[in-house]
This record gives structure tokens, sequence and C-alpha cells, in this order.
């Protein structure tokens, strides 16, 4: 069994007291299920394959060409063709597809023109598609799930440098601490954004998507870890100077046991505070970017590009940017309840108001 | 007492300020620097008398005495007698321009066609129906086959728009400006320091010059130029860049820019020359009919289209479908009330060929089997289908428009799986990996980046995209803004890049630009015609494909150096062969037809433009109904209605 602390306990206890904080978080932890296995959800490979007697399950296999259920092609099986054919001939062969038989690429476009299609139950575009017929619902869905999984590995990044930095500031003081302040103090007045733009600007296209995201998450992590070391500099300033760290010191323990055994614990509330609205920082930037053209490498699903398809048709296909914007929202507000809720549920005063 | 520090920390604090205020304000118009005069007028005629050969003064004595006079008067006259002159042209445009020279670094923006191309005045001009030359700045000129000399007279009247007349010596330093290192243009250098052999000089008014060689179309080499001013141009030294950049060089033209309407970053006014020299000649009269043209500055396309539904501006070119068929549709209540016209206009003119450019410097690409197989994966018919919805038609070879130059029995490669798989097979990809993508024996995957610098053009690279994966092959979606993606081709760093090149109304086509080994490496072959082993990639040409050919470089020589317009034609037709057999260009598609939206008030003649125009404004026929304006907008209120104007004009569809 986990073993907590009871000071810890309390603060879950808590936690679980403010409701809308709590229910945001199981909102969010059932989302993150979902999004684990989205494939299984919504794409276009399908989830079972009856054919001639064998089972095939191809959602996380290698794609199967045409020619495995008899089809006169090579290339990746159309899975939604291959259903309706199986219907047709009955010979007991048989498919079951996801709930959205789409995948986030595809141009799926019914009428035979590439044109935003109204949300649609009977073709299963339960969004509607984008400019390009690409089924709403999929892109939202996986451009969530990158940019989750981006907010996460970028606040981990950063929390890691600027725990590692501000920690050693604040314990060796003197003019490791000067040292860096003055550096940090630099670093931190290099605009941003338009350093992610021009860098990000420079990266040649044949590097493979999932290392253009890496660049990009380098670079971001690169402006954005130095915020983090005046919490952590300033915790650590005041810790060191308590009788257990002295304590610590005179048993023999060694500087970096004492700031990661002793002290970072102590500090942990800080930070605990600040993880959700990091998210909230690291999602919104990825978004803003990929709005202006500069985030994630094209044909990735995000928000930003539907926010920004959205806004060119805001008159012909309103729900590109309904979708996009209502996602983002709901995403951000249940992010910040949970902070907010992390935030109270730290505070040690039991009764606090916040202005 | 105590206050004297103070003042004096003000006082220099004030001084700080303005130095700061100084500088920026330099930056953008004359620095110290640039005020200084320069009197360029000994270094010009040193330059003159150092090249005799180029540059003669004779008297009228010497002009041959047998020429033949012509001038183009019977053909017959431009735009429309219904045209009234007055209103204000509202334009959008996408970016701020950049330099106010019309030569130069970054001179060739959205904005020179209405500072030079559209609206300067040559010595005559292709007529746009009968492709015959109707006179401007020449009163008459006289063709000389033999030695390939043009003698022009100037028209009395012409003046530049600071009152200044036109004369020889205008055109001499024309020469002058155009090939000298001082302007920063190399193209412009290249071309006035090889085409042309000479200029001389008999009168004020009288010049002839003559072609380096005798090609069919020497006559509009000539005739197709436009001087410079020479009064303008005395300052004209090593800083030519900063000293011209802001300001407006007269013109002969019917728009000028007056002082304090430029504002920078916001908008710019150009204002009818009430006084112009050529208001009443006959070609001129019913054109440039808008009293004033506002420029203001729209990044965004769909703002553009925004402010154009507001009338804001007065007219937006619909040649997407997307903006033919759901934005502006023909159901739309003001399309439907009438008050902004939809006009589909087919003409005929060299259309830019849209299609994928294959740099064949880079691995793999220097295969031609992989080349072919790319060919027969990129399903145009699809985008044409389907995201063009079967208005745009196929390009077969990048050079259609020219008449007989082109050879219509060349077929353009079909979208088909199995010739695509069975070249890529041929090229050594037989397998197909886990994604579906094929790689060869070395695990190396079948990909390239796919690159382009039309961002509004990026659902046709999906599309592209996605049935070349049908393939097993992968490309590799880049969107760059314009400047860089000219920028990454200009660098030859691209691997498959989409674009396509304008074109203007010439006789022939330029096959040396693109396909000639010159502009793909430096000394690309020895002496025998093999390949040199040490040639080195040449950057900033046109030709993308890094096009070299022994064989294709000696028929582009001869078609360069022939006189004789059917054997061109001959040697177009091998060069188009031979490039089709390369495969390092898949042709796409091109737009038959322009078309546009326009408020009610915009009108144009009843046959709406000429034959051989290339954009909408090219010939300023159109006019600005101030009262039906007025009458429009009060109708927009009160719910008035007029009859729709939806209409296609195909007296010129090919």
């Amino acid at each position: 069994m986990l073993n907590l602390n009871p000071q810890t306990l309390k603060k879950l206890r808590r936690f679980r007291q403010i409701k809308r904080g709590y229910y945001s978080f199981l909102i969010l932890a059932g989302l993150m299920v979902l999004l684990a296995f989205g494939e299984l959800l919504i794409n276009s490979r399908a989830l079972v394959v009856s054919y001639e007697g064998e089972l095939y399950f191809p959602t996380y296999t290698a794609f199967h060409p045409g020619t495995d259920f008899g089809l006169d092609y090579d290339y990746e099986v159309n899975y939604r063709d291959l259903k309706e054919k199986f219907a047709a001939d009955g010979s007991g062969n048989w498919l079951l597809m996801p709930l959205v038989p789409y995948n986030a690429f595809e141009n799926h476009a019914p009428g035979g023109i590439f044109t935003p299609l109204a949300p649609n139950a009977a073709q299963q575009h339960y969004l509607g598609t984008d400019t390009t017929s690409r089924d709403i619902l999929a892109r939202l869905f996986y451009g969530t799930r990158i940019a989750l999984i981006f907010s996460i590995g970028f606040m981990l990044s950063v929390y890691l440098i600027g725990i590692a930095i501000g920690c050693s500031m604040g314990y060796f003081g003197g003019v490791f601490d000067l040292l860096f302040q003055r550096l940090i103090e630099i670093w931190s007045n290099v605009p941003f954004l338009y350093m992610v733009i021009i860098i990000f600007s420079v990266i040649p296209a044949a590097f493979s998507v999932p290392t253009r995201i890496a660049i990009l998450l380098a670079v971001m992590v690169l402006f954005s870890w130095t915020g983090m070391t005046y919490y952590m500099r300033t915790e650590t300033y005041k810790e060191k100077a308590r009788d257990y760290v002295a304590a610590a010191r005179v048993i023999g323990a060694s500087d970096s046991r004492i700031i990661f055994k002793h002290i970072l614990p102590n500090v942990l509330s800080t930070l605990v505070t600040f993880m959700p609205f990091t998210i909230v920082g690291a999602v919104s930037a990825i978004t803003a970017l990929d709005f202006l053209g500069f985030g994630l490498p094209p044909p990735t699903p995000s928000l930003g590009e539907l926010l920004k398809q959205g806004t060119a048709n805001l008159r012909t296909a309103p729900w590109i940017v309904i979708s996009a914007f209502g996602t983002l929202v709901a995403l951000l507000t249940l992010v910040t309840f949970v902070g907010e809720a992390v935030r109270e549920s730290f505070d040690p005063k039991t009764y606090s108001i916040y202005r | 007492m105590k206050q004297r520090p103070s003042s004096k920390w003000l006082l220099m604090l004030a001084a700080l300020f303005l130095a700061g205020c100084g500088g920026e304000s330099g930056g953008g118009g004359e620095s110290d620097a640039a005020s200084a005069t320069i009197d360029n007028t000994a270094e010009v005629e040193a330059d003159y008398a150092a090249e005799p050969d180029f540059y003669r003064f004779k008297t009228l004595d010497d002009l041959p005495a047998d020429l033949v006079w012509e001038n183009g008067a019977d053909l017959p006259e431009i735009g429309s007698p219904e045209a009234k002159k007055g209103g204000t042209r509202y334009i959008a445009l996408p970016d701020f321009p950049r330099t106010l020279r019309t030569a130069g670094p970054d001179s060739n923006g959205a904005f020179r066609p209405y500072i030079l191309d559209n609206v300067v005045t040559l010595i005559a001009h292709l007529h746009p129906d009968e492709r015959e030359f109707y006179p401007a700045l020449a009163e008459s000129w006289a063709l000389d086959p033999e030695t390939s000399t043009v003698y022009v007279k100037l028209d009395p009247a012409a003046t530049w728009s600071d009152g200044v007349p036109v004369t020889t010596d205008d055109f001499f330093f024309m020469f002058w400006f155009y090939k000298s290192e001082y302007i920063r243009a190399p193209w412009y250098n290249n071309w006035y320091g090889t085409q042309y052999t000479n200029i001389t000089r008999y009168d004020d008014r009288t010049f002839s010059i003559t072609s380096a060689s005798a090609k069919p179309d020497y006559a509009s080499r000539v005739l197709e130029l436009h001087p410079r001013p020479r009064h303008h141009f005395k300052e004209l030294g090593e800083d030519y860049l900063e000293r011209y950049q802001w300001r407006f060089t007269p013109t002969t033209g019917a728009y000028v820019l007056r002082d304090g309407d430029l504002k920078k970053g916001r908008s710019i006014v150009l204002t009818r020359n009430k006084d112009w020299w050529a208001k009443d000649k006959k070609h001129f009269r019913y054109r440039y009919n808008p009293d004033r043209v506002q420029f203001n500055i729209i990044r965004d396309t769909p703002k553009r289209f925004e402010a154009f539904k507001r009338g804001d501006i007065d007219q937006f070119g619909l040649a997407l479908s997307e903006y033919w068929y759901e934005k502006l549709p023909d159901s739309d209540p003001d399309v439907q009330a009438g008050y902004i016209a939809k006009s589909v206009f087919y003409n005929e003119y060299p259309r830019p060929p849209y299609g994928l450019w294959m740099n064949t410097s880079q691995p793999l690409l220097d295969d031609l089997n992989v080349r072919l197989g790319v060919q027969h994966a990129s399903n145009w018919q699809l985008v044409i289908d389907q995201y063009f919805r079967g208005d745009a038609a196929r390009l077969k070879t990048a050079n259609e428009g020219f008449a007989e130059f082109n050879d219509p029995s060349i077929e353009p490669r079909e979208f088909d799986i199995s010739k695509a798989q069975a070249y890529f097979a041929a090229a050594g990809f037989t397998e197909r990996g886990p994604d579906g993508i094929l790689v060869n024996a070395e695990g190396q995957k079948l990909a390239f980046t796919l690159s382009t610098g039309y961002e509004n053009l990026a659902d046709v690279m999906t599309i592209l995209k996605q049935e070349a994966q049908k393939a097993g092959l992968e490309l590799r979606i880049e969107i760059l803004d314009s400047t860089t993606g000219w920028k990454k081709v200009q660098e030859k760093q691209h691997e498959i890049h989409l674009v396509a090149f304008g074109r203007f109304l010439e006789m022939y086509p330029r096959y040396w630009e693109h396909y000639h080994s010159d502009n793909a490496y430096d000394d690309a072959f020895l002496d025998d015609g093999s390949i040199n082993p040490d040639r080195e990639l040449k950057t900033q040409t046109n030709n993308l494909e890094a096009f070299a050919d022994f064989e294709m470089d000696g028929l582009i020589d001869r078609y360069r150096a022939s006189q004789d317009k059917d054997e061109m034609v001959e040697l177009s037709h091998q060069i188009l062969n031979l490039h089709h057999e390369h495969a390092s260009f898949s042709p796409g598609w091109y737009q038959p037809s322009l078309r546009l939206g326009h408020w009610r008030w915009i009108r144009y003649p009843d046959y709406f433009n000429h034959r051989y125009i290339s954009t909408i404004d090219d010939l300023w026929v159109h006019w600005i109904d101030t009262d039906l304006k007025k009458e429009v907008l009060e109708a927009r209120k009160s719910g008035k209605t007029f009859p729709p104007k939806i209409q296609v004009y195909d007296q010129w569809k090919p």
C-alpha cells in the first residue's frame, strides 16, 4: 500500500471535498483514459475483421493491404468500403468499425467535392468536416491528445530544470546564486514567442513529424524554465534556514540528499499548485502557435489549426470554430478548476479567501 | 541652485530622445549621408563616351531615307466610350510595399503593377485584341529586319508627370540605368547588357535601338521598352537603394503619388493626373478612369474578403472554388439583390503552370524511375475534380499557351498506382513497410518533402499526400510563407516543390532560364558531353529542377540563336518532348478563366475585357459609376434590389 503521511492525506481529503475541482479531475482522468485508447474509438481501421473464418485485429498492427481481404489493390484497406462489400456479398464475413470510422488525416468527401460538411449523423461525421473533408471529431480528439501529451512533457521538463537550478541557487546561495540570477534575468528577456517562431521556421521538414514536435518542445522548454526557478529559490532559501536542515547537515548528509530528500518535500506544495496552470499555459501556447502557423507541423491534427480554419470560414462553416473553441474552453476550464482546487487544498490555512 | 542639475538632466534626456528619433526617421527616410548631393552627369557621359559603339550620336541627316514609318493608328480603341472619369477605386494590398523603387531588391512586389507594369506607357504596346502595336510614347516607328533595328520618333506631347518632356536622353539613360551596378538588379543588368547592341540618337525625339539577334520578335523587344527619367535620377549612385527607397519616380502613365499620400504601413493613394499627356490619345482615352486609387493594407485573405463584402474594397478575385461556390455563391443575398456582380471571363494568355518541380540534384530524385513513379502517384485529376470542382484544367506541359510553340501531342501522365509501383520497383523500392510506405533493400523509406510557398494551396498538398500514400510514396508537407518558399527553391534546398511561374505575353516561351545546365550547375559538362564530376549546384536561378542534359543544352542554344520561326517551333517541340521524357516536372493544372466578384458600381465594357490580358486590371478599362455607387449604398439600406448580374464572357474561350 502506498504509505502517505497524514499531512498529505489531509490535503487529499480536502481536495475531494472541493466538489467542482474533484469532479473536474474525475472528468479529466476519464478523458485521459479515453484518449489513451483513442484508436479503439475513433479510427478508420476496423476493430475486428472476420474474413474467411479468421479473425484480424488491425487497430494496432501493421497495415493490411487490400489483397489480404480479397480486394484488388495493395495499399491500405478502406475498411468502410470493405464493410459494405461484406454486407453486399453476404459471404458471412463481417467487421466491426469503431464509433467514429475516420482517422484524423483522411479526406472523406461524400459529395465528391472537398468542402466543409455540416455535422451529419448519417455519414457518422458527428461534428462535420473541415475544409479538406477531414472529420472534425477525429481531428479534435487526436489534436487534444497531442496537446495534452505535449503539455505534460512540457511541464515535466520545465519542472525538472526549474527545480534543479532553483533549488541549487537557493541552497548554495552566494556567487552561484548571483551568477545564475543574472543569467536568468538575461535569458528571460529573450522574447519567447519570436524565438520559437524563428527557430521553428528553420527546422527542415525532412525531419519526421515526431522529431519536429520534439524539437518544438525542446525550444519551448528552453525558454520557459526560468519562471520556476524564482519560486524554488525563495522557498529553498526559507527552508535552508530551518533547524531540520542544520540537523541533517550535522549528521553528515550530502548536499544533494539535503536538497532532494529534505527540502524538496517541504516545498512540494508550492510546486503542486503551479502544475495545472503550467499545463493550461502550455496548451494555450501550442494552440496559439498553431493558429499562427508556427506550431505543430501539418498535417498533425491540432486545436490551433482548426481554430484558424474556423475563423477563415466563420460564415460558411461555423461548426469548425464552434467545436474547436468549445473543446478548448472545456479543456482549459477543467484544468483550471482542478488547479484551483489543488491550490486551495494545499493551502495551510483552512479558511482563506482568494482575491 | 537646486533646479539646475535636474534641468540639465532633462536636457540630456531630451537630447538622447531626439537622437533616438533622428536615428529612426533616418532609417526610413533620408539620412544625412543620403541627402548629400550627388550629380552623376559627368559619370553618365563618361560611360556613354566609353562605349561609342553602344551609345552612338548622329544627326537627322544620317537617318536612312528608305524607312517605312508606321504608327498603328488604325487599331481599334481599347475600353468603352461609355466610361466616365471620376470616383475612387479601393484596393486592398496583402502587405505594405517595401519600397517605391521599381528596380532593385524588394521592388517586384504586389504594388509595382500600380506604379509601373499596368500603368506605364511604353514606346508602343501590343494591342490586347489584335496583337499588333499601337502607339504610346512613339508617334511612329520604322523596322529594319536586316539589322534588327527599330527607329522611333517620339510623340512631341510625351511628358513625365512632373512636366519634363520625354526625350531621347531618357532612353539613353534607360540603358545606363538598367546596366548600372548601383541598382542591384542582376537580371536587368544581364538583359539590357546582352540583348541590345546599340542605341543611336538622331535628335531630341528620334532614335534607334538595335537588338543583339534578329529573333522573330525583335520589334517587341524594342517597342516594349520604357524610358527612365534622366532628370530624376541625377543623384543615382552607390546609395541608390536608400536614396530612392521612398521617392516616387515621375511617370509617363496616368497615376501619380502626391506628397503626403503615402502613410507608411497604413495606406497609399494614387491620383489621376488630370493633365496627363496621353489622356486624349486614341488608345488611352477610355482607360485609367478612377480619379483616385486608394490602397489599404489587409493581410489576411478572409479579412480582405469580409472587407469586400462590406463594400470597403471594390472587387475581389474569386479564382478559388471555395470562394466562387461557397463564400460568394450565386444565392448570396448581395448577389441576388444585384449589389455584387459575378463575372467569369475566358481569354487567351499563357497561364501560370502549377505543378511539382522535382529537384533532380537530390538523392533518389536523380533516378528517372523514381521521378516517373512520382508522376504516376500524383493524382491531379482528383485535385481538379474535388478541389477545383472541374473548373481548372489539367496542364499538359509547363509551357502551354504559346500557340504553335506548344506540342499538343504530349499527354501528361495519369494517376496510376500500378504504373507508379512498377517504376518505384525498378528503382529498388519493392517492399511496403509497416505503415504502407515503400522501402528499398537498405531499409530507406520512399519519402520526400513536398513544399510550397502558397499557403492557400495547403488543401491541394493534403490531397496529393493522401493519394501518393496509396502508391507507397510518402510526401512530407511543408507549407511556407511565400518569401521563405521562394528562397528555398532559389537556394535549391527543396525536394519537390509546388509553384507556378507567372508568364508574359510573348511570342515564344523561354527555355534557357528553366532547362539549361548553365542555370543548374557551374560547368555541368566536360567538353565531350560527359558529366563534370566536380560540378557544383548553382543557386539563385529559375532552373528549379536542376535540369542538366547535354542534348537539351544544344537544343536550347540553337533555339536561342535561331532567327527562323519555323525552326524555333520545331526546336520547341523537341525541347518539350525531351523535358517530358525527363519527367522532372509533374504538370498540375491551370485556370482557363479569370473569375471576379465586383460591386455593381465598378463598370466594365459590354464585352468585359480584352483578349490577351493576364489580370483583370491589366488595362484599366473599368470605371466607377459614382451615381450608381450612391444608389447601391442607399438601396442596401432601404432593401431595394437590382436584377442580379452573374455573367460568363466566353467570346475568347479557346
